[in-house]
């Protein structure tokens, strides 16, 4: 660690940051679908169990199954992940009870996730409402001391879980309550392509934002620092890819990419 | 991993050999650009390899489906479709209306004939509930029977879903218990959905594991299309847009071919944003370069090497090159210094001041 920051688990972030993210504080991700979140949190998360540090990952958008099975590609161990599985079951329509996401679920390590989906009970239904989240993550956190925390989606927590709440302040207070547990954690935010940024996005200490940019020869991916509360930081946009293992941003010493000192023309 | 075709090999080749079973994936683009007949030719191969496949119809009923696709010669025999356009409205006001889900059959394509009549009496609406209701009985249904889960799954389209039937929902939560609810039923899911407006972040697109979009524009008096990934998650997949064709046989992508955009650029690929971005940061770089340079030209310093890599620079930001316009400014800036160095060094003069902060090269924080 340098000056007590936190390391993300990417090399070249991590010197945008100018040492990493300052600790026990909420930060945001965000991006467009598919512009490599959920990639880079769980390397932030894979930093942390590397250095023997207990990681917990809220799944709110995908079946941590399936999960699993993405990670696998990259190679990493990511068994002592803890994985707290958010998905809502299917709606009901008949009046059958509906039970908000039990306060006593546990999370799984990744290594004991089972291969297939999670199925809706016949006769229940879970719902994940923000409260009922709220409430088990404090639980969790009395329990046992987290160090790292990734809530993938804030995104999903607004659109699925607020049906009964007033959206930017339930979500400022989700934030404050992860600040107040003293994690360090990353949210990560889907942004449409174009138009306006959500508000998620002035609520937390620091953003990163991942961009992606289509042009005749593919998918160029960008990374910035949005904001940085309490440290400086990198003002440029830097290029990364989705590598074997993992993202690796290309913030190198000459300027924006590896190959940055093109040689002039004699 | 075991990938599924979804019968375009083109396509297959971009997923890196295919979807991964048992998600949903959402193929998208703006009207006929291809969306139900990409949908057809996942449904097609899946029924040439003897899979169980099962297509839910919003847009058009079931007749003109089956018309539209006649011309390709695939044997959709054993499809079975669930129609569930909805009913004339009766303006009338009604005495009971019917739940699609209580009412109506799946049915095998070879059967289908003519358009289903509204019933004189009872008007047939359709909601999530009723298809999602249908689905789960014909699947059960099918499982009992025959032991065999449906392997493929279509639904055409969600905008219809979202347009008809979600009045009075929330349709967001309505859509994620939807994908939820295919997710469950673990078979492979294509989800035709236009992509109504790009500013908006619609639930279907971050939830499905998957984007396939199809882009249609004009180019002269000429209609091209094309083929891109947008998202492919526990993937790698080929980034390109690729150059496709809509003939007799379907559509083919051309794995290799390559497209330029010559005419108005209509594929919506949502750049204005990081490109105005891009433009002003590169724009700072080289306001920057050159005052560095007006400042040598008063102390006659040569910076020919510095001009040139410049207008470099600006020929690639002209070019919309904006990585290679970033690379170049950067390097002209550092040029610059570096010959500034060299010349206060060559005539004793002290090491310049620290420079200034330099201005955020953001213009402005949002």
């Amino acid at each position: 660690m340098i000056d007590g920051k936190v390391r993300t688990g990417v090399r070249g972030l991590d010197k945008m940051l100018h040492g990493g993210l300052v600790p026990h504080r909420p930060y945001i991700v965000s991006g467009p679908p598919g512009s490599g979140k959920t990639v880079l949190s769980m390397q932030f998360l894979l930093e942390g169990v590397e250095g023997g540090e207990r990681c917990l990952f809220v799944a709110l958008e995908e079946p941590p199954n399936e999960i699993k099975i993405n990670v696998r590609s990259f190679r990493w161990n990511s068994d002592d992940i803890e994985m707290l599985d958010a998905n809502s079951d299917i709606r009901r329509f008949e009046p059958t009870p509906v039970i908000e996401i039990s306060t006593e679920s546990e999370p799984a390590r990744m290594r004991e996730l089972d291969d297939r989906i999670r199925k809706t009970p016949d006769f229940e239904s879970h719902e994940v409402t923000v409260h009922s989240l709220q409430q088990l993550l404090k639980n969790l956190f009395i329990k046992r001391r987290y160090d790292r925390v990734v809530i993938d989606s804030m995104t999903a927590l607004r659109y699925f879980c607020m049906r009964e709440f007033e959206e930017t302040i339930t979500t400022q207070s989700f934030m404050r309550f992860l600040a107040e547990s003293k994690v360090t954690s990353l949210l990560t935010v889907e942004l449409p392509e174009e138009g306006e940024v959500p508000p998620e996005a002035f609520l937390a200490r620091g953003e990163v934002r991942l961009h992606k940019l289509r042009d005749e020869t593919g998918i160029k991916r960008f990374v910035s620092v949005e904001k940085y509360k309490g440290s400086s930081h990198d003002e440029f946009v830097y290029p990364f890819e989705i590598g074997a293992s993992g993202i690796v941003v290309h913030s190198g010493e000459n300027g924006p990419a590896p190959d940055a000192s093109e040689t002039p023309p004699a | 991993m075991d990938r599924v075709s979804t019968g375009v090999a083109g396509v297959d080749a971009m997923l890196h050999g295919g979807l991964i079973p048992r998600r949903p994936y959402v193929v998208s683009g703006p009207t006929g650009s291809g969306k139900t007949i990409f949908a057809m030719h996942f449904l097609a191969t899946g029924l040439a390899k003897g899979e169980p496949c099962l297509m839910v119809t919003l847009d058009e009923p079931p007749n003109e489906v089956k018309a539209n696709v006649a011309a390709f010669g695939w044997n959709l025999d054993r499809l079975k479709i669930l129609d569930a356009t909805p009913d004339i409205k009766a303006h009338k006001r009604q005495r009971s209306v019917i739940d699609v889900g209580t009412t109506l059959e799946v049915r095998d394509m070879e059967d289908v004939g003519e358009i289903r009549q509204s019933s004189q009496i009872r008007a047939l609406e359709v909601s999530v509930h009723g298809v999602q209701k249908m689905l789960k009985q014909e699947f059960f249904q099918r499982l009992e029977r025959t032991k065999e889960r449906y392997t493929r799954i279509v639904v055409d389209s969600l905008t219809a879903l979202k347009m008809f039937s979600m009045q009075g929902e929330d349709s967001r939560i309505m859509i994620q218990s939807f994908l939820r609810f295919l997710s469950e039923l673990e078979a492979t899911c294509v989800i035709v959905s236009e992509r109504l407006h790009p500013g908006v972040l619609e639930t279907e697109f971050f939830l499905a594991r998957g984007e396939i979009r199809l882009h249609k524009w004009l180019e002269g008096n000429v209609i091209r299309r094309a083929a891109s990934i947008e998202k492919f998650r526990g993937s790698s997949f080929d980034d390109r847009i690729r150059p496709m064709k809509i003939s007799d046989v379907g559509i083919t992508v051309d794995k290799e071919g390559s497209v330029t955009f010559l005419g108005k650029r209509s594929t919506q690929v949502g750049e204005q944003f990081l490109e105005q971005r891009v433009v002003e940061e590169v724009s700072a770089v080289i306001d920057r370069v050159y005052r560095s340079l007006e400042e040598a030209h008063k102390l006659r310093v040569n910076v020919a090497d510095v001009e040139n890599v410049l207008s470099r620079a600006m020929l690639h930001l002209h070019r919309r090159n904006y990585q290679k316009a970033l690379k170049a400014a950067l390097h002209a800036q550092n040029l610059a210094a570096q010959r500034m160095d060299e010349y206060r060094k060559g005539h004793g003069l002290p090491p310049p001041p620290p420079p200034p902060p330099p201005p955020p090269p953001m213009g402005g924080k949002p």
